[in-house]
Order: structure tokens, then C-alpha cells, then sequence
């Protein structure tokens, strides 16, 4: 049987990195493709070469033979290729039919036939299972509703090669199983589809073969059949995997240091109550919309909230992020190059940046002196293994794990009581994330309450001293100590089990 | 087991209870919104009619009546232009040199080759200019604001190249009661300015193309990502917009029947005025065509109620730099009440 699709030799590359060093790969009628491989492997963008939203520098795509090349998304669809893109996609002005037909209308003479996308949206919703007005704006859906909106998007194209970017990161158990059939459905109908997860069970579950992508190489290409678990982790890794180990419980004496009584967050049905006493890493994990965001966000002053926080057993009042810095709390955002990092500044000044000044004499707070920063970040580089070759390297030309290292000691310099970190290591590279692990513990054990939010179970499951795991807003488990693994996060995240674990 | 199915329940209940609360809330973001843009644009609406039959003299008399409706009609016509150029998140400056350059040669041609040709020619002439801005903004990649106040400067130098600083006469009678004329009392201006508004209204309510300037938007991403071609869609807005102001252009020739270089000058303004005050939001997105046609009136009741009171002319420039703040200020109110209802359900 001829490949569906080819895709040779493709390399592309980005200021400074190489993100596809030559991938070969092909798909036959009928197959199932995992794709899989650490954050900035080159997942993303072998996808998005396919799906025509960059073009490579050299290789070539070929569909049922004949070699292809796309200068736009509208191009790479008209040649069968749908994808199901990772990021939200969607317009929230339109409703869910006009989102699902974007770009492919059902028209007569250019008007939109209303009554047919109705009808065929609504076929497509309720294959997936989705009982959903069709004329809903999109604006009104909930994070996993609008996943599956886009989903319906891509399956309402005509295609040959479906193309999938962790669809189920904002799924719950029930939609995930039925995603799963529709997958085995395309495939059985000649179909191919490439499936990329972080779940490797998911992976194991569905997929014929799984090809794993490590540093923009593709470094193994078997059936799932001859591998386990262990073996796809080495290979994404390069070695064995490395464990962190946690250096004992903390003890239950401490402080509270963070304290959060009844607070309302927009967007999140209950209340929230929180206590982290210094030297706990308390965790809260959920599937992406979960809430959990959206809680850290409030702490930081960053959402409007109402409700009472006391940190250090002083009631404070965020309303901005200056304030919360100045009451001690501090925040590293999920966007780490968005919202974190100063790319065009130095290390040292994107270290000193949120310094807790008020220690200093006035002139020295106006004018900081050279000598006394870079002296302090030699000090920070040391203690936090940070690899740079001198504090004048400017921060956007490091790798993410260097990055987060240099934010982790901009937290330290802060002077904070209480640290809240979003998704800590996500786009850190694996050998720096057990060095991240060990720094947030080190800043555990400088008294510090650290709060984790993750959508990484094993992660939560290395650092976390107690774990909450929220589900469509709410919590739906408390984990503490010895229950704090990646299954028990897992199976309440996607909603398996909604009893609440002992309260301590 | 019951204790799986136990579980199960509780869980298909709790994402239907974040359902029935995504819903509920997008719900009172979108009537928050609403109200903020029809009070937006009523409210004025309503004190100004009011005030202006109750204090102004002659306001409600029949050639003013007729005035007003013309000069709404004309603004209305450029503003549904300046509707689709915003709701991409564009803007275009240059309408009031290119109705006025259209406007001229339309008064030259109608001299020339009869007044069927001059209106063709002028339509042309605005089309034309959109084009320019349009291909400036994307093929040159020069950001909107930036490529139209360069063109509104261009413009208004080839205007006034075109008359050499002289008005052109208009001999046409014919053309010049375009105007004037009225289909069952209604200025006829004013009636080609409620159907080109409808067929804008159909054009981005339930046309392909309108789905695609709400996309363009909206969430320029998503555009690019479902194969829409964005460029090709903020071209052929700026287009529109130019074309709008061609059809003003005529209109207004016909109008005044004496043009100059120098008219419409200071269009920009107003039409960006009615835009907002009605409703469309400088976010992009979100065309209300139906509101701009309301604002224009408005915005044309104003100005006749102010002629009329012999307010200096200074004191309009005054007047509609505030109604713009005004507008601007709803918008941004808007936008604020409507983050504060959806913040963080959308990270």
C-alpha cells in the first residue's frame, strides 16, 4: 500500500535553534502514529510544517506520493491533512457552528447555509458525544468543551491524515475513552492519524506504532507492541530516567505562613481555602480549565477575587501584582517568555528586577551600584547552578531550564513568604527539571510556602508534601503524603474518583 | 459497583454544573455589553432628539429634517467602511481626503462625460484608494494607523493638485438632484444609505466573507490556523472602506454641487466617532453596522442642532473630539465589565 503521507528529511530552523534536524517519517492507510517526545522535542513544530503554518528549510512533504508544499494552512487541508492544533483556536465571537466551519463554510453564492452547519455541526457534536446548542457563542463554553468543539472542527474536514496535538490535556475521563473510539473509527476507515500526548498510557492504548522525536531527531520508530513504558522514556530521555528524591516529610510545626479563608475567584465554583505553612510545597493539579490557574492568579492579585488572605498572619489585600509582591507573595507565570522573563535585558538585571530593596540605604536603592549586583548574582549563579558564562548574557538566548533558574532566584531576591509557580518546568529540558526540583525544595527549606501548579502528575507527585486536585472548578481530592503519586492525581484530575480523600 | 457509578454521577454532575455556569455567566457578560452599547448610543440618541425639538429652533422643520438626513446618510455610507476596517483591528485615516479626491474628479467627469459616468468614476476612484491602503497595510506591512495617515496626506495633495486650489461647478442638474430627490419623502441619499447598510448587515452577518472579518478579528490566530486568508480579508476591508468613501464622495458632490479640495476634511473623526458609538469595538471582531447607522444620525443631529444655535464652528471641533472620548470611554468600559464577568476562564 502507497504512504498516505511522507514527510523527508525535513529540517527547520529558528533564530539560533535547530528544531527539526531532519525527520523522516511515513504513515500508511489505517495507521495510528504516536508521536511523543519531552517539550521542545520539535513536536510542535513538525506539526505545524504539516499543517502549513511554517514552512521548513529544507525537505519535502509528500501526500499519496506526490511531493507538496504549503504555504498556508488552507493549502495543507486542501491536500487531506486536518489538525487539531494544541493551543485554543477558536473565535469566541462566532457561535460553536460557524467555529466548527471556519475556513471551509457550507455556502450558496457566499451566503452561510445556517440550517445545514446547524445540522451538520450538531451530527458531529453528537458523535462526540457532546450534547451542545450549536448556535452557542463560543465564549460561553467551558476550557473541555471548547477542546471538543475544535476537535469537531477538524473532524467536520475532509482528510485522509488526521493530525492530533494533545487533545485530551483538557479532557476528562468519559470524553477521553470516547475520543479514543473515534480515533480507532477513523483509522479502521483507512485513515491515518498521528496522536501526540504526554500520557504514554493513552499512547499505548491506541496506537499502532509510536515514533519519538528527542532534541528535533526522530530517535525510534517501532510498533507500541515492542515497547513498554520504560523503554519510550529512555528513548525520549536519552538515558534512564532520573528519579528526585524527596529528603523526608517536612515536619507539621511550621508556621502558617500563607492562609486563604472563603476566597471566590471568578470562574471557580467553590470557595477557596487554603493553609501552607513555611518549608511545604503544597501541589494543585487538574487538567488544563480545571481552575487551578486561575487560583494562583487570584493569590498573585492578578484576578479580581473576595475573600480573606493572611500571609504571615497579616490580612492582606491583592488587588495588584505590586501588591502581592510587597506583601510577600510572588509568582512565576506558565508563560515563562511572555510573562516571565525581560528577554532583552541581562541575567543580572532580570535577577535583580523584583529585589527586595528596602533593606538598602536610600542612594543605593536610586542608583544600584554594579559591583554589589553582579557580586550578588555570582553568589545566586553558584547557589542555583545557573550556566551562564558571566551575569552580562542576555537572558532570551538561554535554554528554558536556565531561564526558570534565573526567575527561581529572582523569587529568592524578592524576599517572598509565600511562592506560587505555574507549571515550573514546562519547557525545561529534562536534565535541568530534577535541578528545578532541588531548588524549589532548597527554597522550601529556606521557609518559604511554595504552591505548584501542574498539569504534570509525576512532577506533583516528586515535590508536592500535599496535593489538590481540582476538576471543573472544584475539588474533588486532597491528597497528602504517602497518596501524593502520579495515580491517584491522575485518576481525580480526569474525574474517576470524586470522593474526597481524609482530611487531615 | 456502586461506588464507581456513585463516583461517575457526582462527576458527569460536576461538569454539567461548570457548564450551567460558563453559560450563565457569558450570558450576564453578554447582556452587560449590550446594554453598555445600546445605552451607549440610545441614551444620547434619545436626549439629543429631544433637545433638539424642544430647544432648537426650526430643528424638526422639513429642510432640516431633510438636511440632516442627507448629511447622516453620507457619514453612515463612509462609516460602514470604517465598521468592517475596525472590526479587523484596523483603522483608516485617509477617508476624508479620498471621499473628497473622489468627490472632485467625480465633479470634473460629470462635467465631462454626464453625470452616470462622474458617479462611476468616483465609486472607482474611492475603490481604487482602499486598494492602495489595503495593499500599503499588507503586502508593504505598514501597520493601518501608521498607512492611512500617510495616504490621508497623499490624498489631500492630489486633491489639490487635481483642482489647483479652484471649486468645481457642477453643471448637471440631473446630477445634482440626486440629492435633493426623495422616494416617498424619504431623501433618496438617505435611502441608498439604509440599503447599502443592509447589505453590509447581510455581508458580515451571514455571508462567508463577514465570518471571516469576524475571524480576522476576533482571533487573528484562528483565522490563519482554519486557512482563512487574513491579508486578503484586511485588504479587501480597506477596499470597502475606500469604496464607502467614493459613494460619499459622489453623494456629496451631488450635494453641494460646488466642490472644493478642502472638503471633508476631518471625516476621519467623525466616521471613527460613529463607529465606536455604535457599538463596533476598537478590539476588533465585533461589527455593528446597525449602530453606526444610529450614531450617524446622531452624530448629524448634533451637528444641525449646533449650526442652528450659531454655535462658532470652533466649538464643534470641541464637541465631536468629546463625543469621541465619550464613545472611546464606553468601549474601554465595555471591555473592562466584560474581562471582569469571563477573567480567567479563558487562560
Amino acid at each position: 500500500m502507497p504512504a498516505l503521507l511522507q514527510v523527508v528529511d525535513v529540517v527547520q530552523e529558528y533564530p539560533g535553534v535547530r528544531a527539526l534536524k531532519g525527520v523522516s517519517l511515513e504513515l500508511a492507510p489505517g495507521q495510528v502514529l504516536g508521536l511523543v517526545g519531552e517539550n521542545g522535542a520539535g513536536k510542535s513544530t513538525l506539526i505545524r510544517v504539516l499543517g502549513g503554518i511554517e514552512q521548513p528549510v529544507s525537505g519535502s512533504v509528500l501526500v499519496g506520493g506526490t511531493e507538496r508544499t504549503f504555504r498556508s494552512s488552507a493549502e495543507s487541508q486542501a491536500a487531506g491533512i486536518s489538525v487539531v492544533s494544541q493551543e485554543f483556536r477558536l473565535v469566541p465571537q462566532l457561535s460553536v457552528a460557524d467555529n466548527v466551519f471556519l475556513g471551509h463554510e457550507l455556502t450558496g453564492a457566499g451566503v452561510v447555509d445556517r440550517g445545514r452547519t446547524r445540522r451538520r455541526t450538531a451530527e458531529l457534536l453528537d458523535q462526540l458525544g457532546l450534547d451542545l446548542d450549536p448556535d452557542r457563542p463560543v465564549s460561553s463554553l467551558t476550557v473541555g468543551d471548547r477542546q471538543m468543539v475544535e476537535i469537531a472542527r477538524a473532524l467536520s474536514r475532509e482528510f485522509d491524515v488526521l493530525i492530533m496535538d494533545e487533545p485530551t490535556a483538557a479532557l476528562n475521563g468519559a470524553e477521553t475513552l470516547r475520543l479514543h473510539e473515534i480515533v480507532r473509527r477513523i483509522a479502521a476507515q483507512g485513515k491515518a492519524v498521528v496522536y501526540v500526548s504526554h500520557h504514554l498510557d493513552e499512547i499505548f492504548d491506541i496506537c499502532g506504532d509510536v515514533a519519538v522525536l528527542r532534541d528535533g531527531a526522530l530517535v525510534a520508530h517501532a510498533p507500541t507492541a515492542e515497547l513498554d513504558e520504560a523503554r519510550l522514556v529512555e528513548h525520549m530521555l536519552g538515558r534512564k530516567p532520573q528519579t528526585f528524591e524527596r529528603a523526608g516529610s517536612t515536619s507539621d510545626e511550621g508556621a502558617a505562613r500563607l492562609e486563604v479563608v472563603g476566597l471566590r475567584v471568578p470562574g471557580v465554583a467553590e470557595p477557596f481555602d487554603l493553609t501552607v505553612r513555611g518549608g511545604e510545597i503544597v501541589g494543585l493539579a487538574g487538567l488544563v480549565g480545571s481552575g487551578r490557574t486561575e487560583l494562583t492568579r487570584a493569590l498573585f492579585g492578578d484576578l479580581t477575587s473576595a475573600g480573606e488572605i493572611r500571609v504571615d498572619g497579616k490580612p492582606v489585600r491583592l488587588t495588584n501584582p505590586r501588591e502581592a509582591v510587597r506583601s510577600g507573595v510572588f509568582m512565576l507565570s506558565e508563560d515563562r517568555k511572555g510573562e516571565g522573563i525581560l528577554p532583552h535585558l541581562d541575567v543580572t538585571e532580570n535577577a535583580m528586577v523584583s529585589r527586595d530593596r528596602s533593606s538598602l540605604p536610600l542612594l543605593r536603592r536610586l542608583f544600584p551600584v554594579p559591583a554589589d549586583e553582579s557580586a550578588q548574582f555570582s553568589r545566586l549563579r553558584a547557589d542555583m547552578r545557573i550556566r551562564v558564562p558571566h551575569g552580562r548574557q542576555l537572558i532570551g538566548n538561554l535554554s528554558g531550564g536556565n531561564q526558570q533558574k534565573v526567575l527561581l532566584g529572582r523569587a529568592l531576591l524578592s524576599g517572598c513568604a509565600v511562592l506560587l509557580l505555574n507549571e515550573p518546568t514546562r519547557g525545561v529540558d529534562v536534565g535541568a527539571k530534577v535541578d528545578i526540583y532541588q531548588l524549589i525544595k532548597q527554597l522550601a527549606d529556606a521557609g518559604v510556602a511554595v504552591v505548584v501548579s501542574s498539569s504534570d502528575a509525576p512532577e506533583l507527585a516528586a515535590i508536592a508534601d500535599r496535593c489538590a486536585v481540582y476538576f471543573a472548578g472544584r475539588r474533588v481530592a486532597e491528597l497528602h503524603g504517602r497518596d501524593v503519586t502520579e495515580d491517584n492525581i491522575v485518576g481525580a484530575s480526569v474525574g474517576q474518583t470524586a470522593q474526597e480523600a481524609t482530611h487531615v | 459497583m456502586s461506588d464507581t457509578t456513585l463516583a461517575a454521577t457526582s462527576t458527569a454532575d460536576l461538569v454539567a454544573d461548570e457548564r450551567a455556569r460558563s453559560a450563565e455567566l457569558a450570558r450576564r457578560a453578554d447582556s452587560r455589553r449590550n446594554l453598555l452599547q445600546n445605552a451607549g448610543v440610545m441614551v444620547p440618541f434619545v436626549l439629543v432628539l429631544v433637545a433638539g425639538i424642544a430647544a432648537v429652533p426650526n430643528f424638526a422643520s422639513g429642510s432640516n429634517v431633510t438636511n440632516m438626513l442627507v448629511n447622516a446618510a453620507i457619514l453612515a455610507i463612509v462609516g460602514y467602511g470604517m465598521t468592517l476596517v475596525i472590526a479587523v483591528r484596523g483603522i483608516d485615516l485617509s477617508v476624508g481626503s479620498a471621499q473628497a479626491l473622489a468627490a472632485c474628479i467625480a465633479a470634473s467627469v460629470v462635467n465631462s462625460a454626464g453625470p452616470l459616468v462622474g458617479a462611476v468614476v468616483g465609486i472607482g476612484v474611492g475603490a481604487g484608494l482602499g486598494l492602495l491602503n489595503g495593499v500599503i497595510a499588507t503586502r508593504l506591512r505598514v501597520p493601518g494607523f501608521i498607512a492611512t495617515l500617510s495616504t490621508m496626506s497623499v490624498f489631500r495633495g492630489f486633491v489639490l493638485l487635481f483642482t489647483g486650489g479652484a471649486p468645481i461647478m457642477i453643471a448637471s442638474g440631473g446630477f445634482k438632484s440626486v440629492a435633493t430627490a426623495s422616494v416617498l419623502g424619504i431623501p433618496l441619499p438617505f435611502v441608498i444609505a439604509v440599503v447599502i447598510g443592509v447589505g453590509a448587515w447581510f455581508a458580515l452577518d451571514r455571508m462567508r466573507f463577514g465570518k471571516h472579518v469576524v475571524a480576522v478579528g476576533g482571533s487573528p490566530e484562528a483565522a490563519v490556523d482554519t486557512g482563512i486568508s487574513v491579508s486578503r480579508v484586511i485588504l479587501l476591508s480597506y477596499l470597502a472602506s475606500g469604496a464607502a468613501a467614493g459613494v460619499g464622495g459622489v453623494l456629496l458632490a451631488s450635494q453641494l454641487g460646488v466642490v472644493n479640495g478642502s472638503v471633508a476634511s476631518g471625516l476621519e473623526l467623525q466616521a471613527i466617532a460613529i463607529v465606536v458609538l455604535g457599538g463596533t469595538s476598537m478590539a476588533g471582531g465585533r461589527p455593528r453596522i446597525v449602530g453606526t447607522f444610529v450614531a450617524a444620525l446622531l452624530l448629524s443631529m448634533i451637528n444641525s442642532g449646533l449650526n442652528l444655535l450659531n454655535v462658532p464652528s470652533f466649538y464643534q471641533y470641541v464637541a465631536l473630539g468629546a463625543l469621541l472620548v465619550f464613545a472611546l470611554s464606553i468601549d474601554g468600559a465595555q471591555r473592562a465589565a466584560v474581562r471582569r464577568m469571563l477573567e480567567g476562564r479563558l487562560s
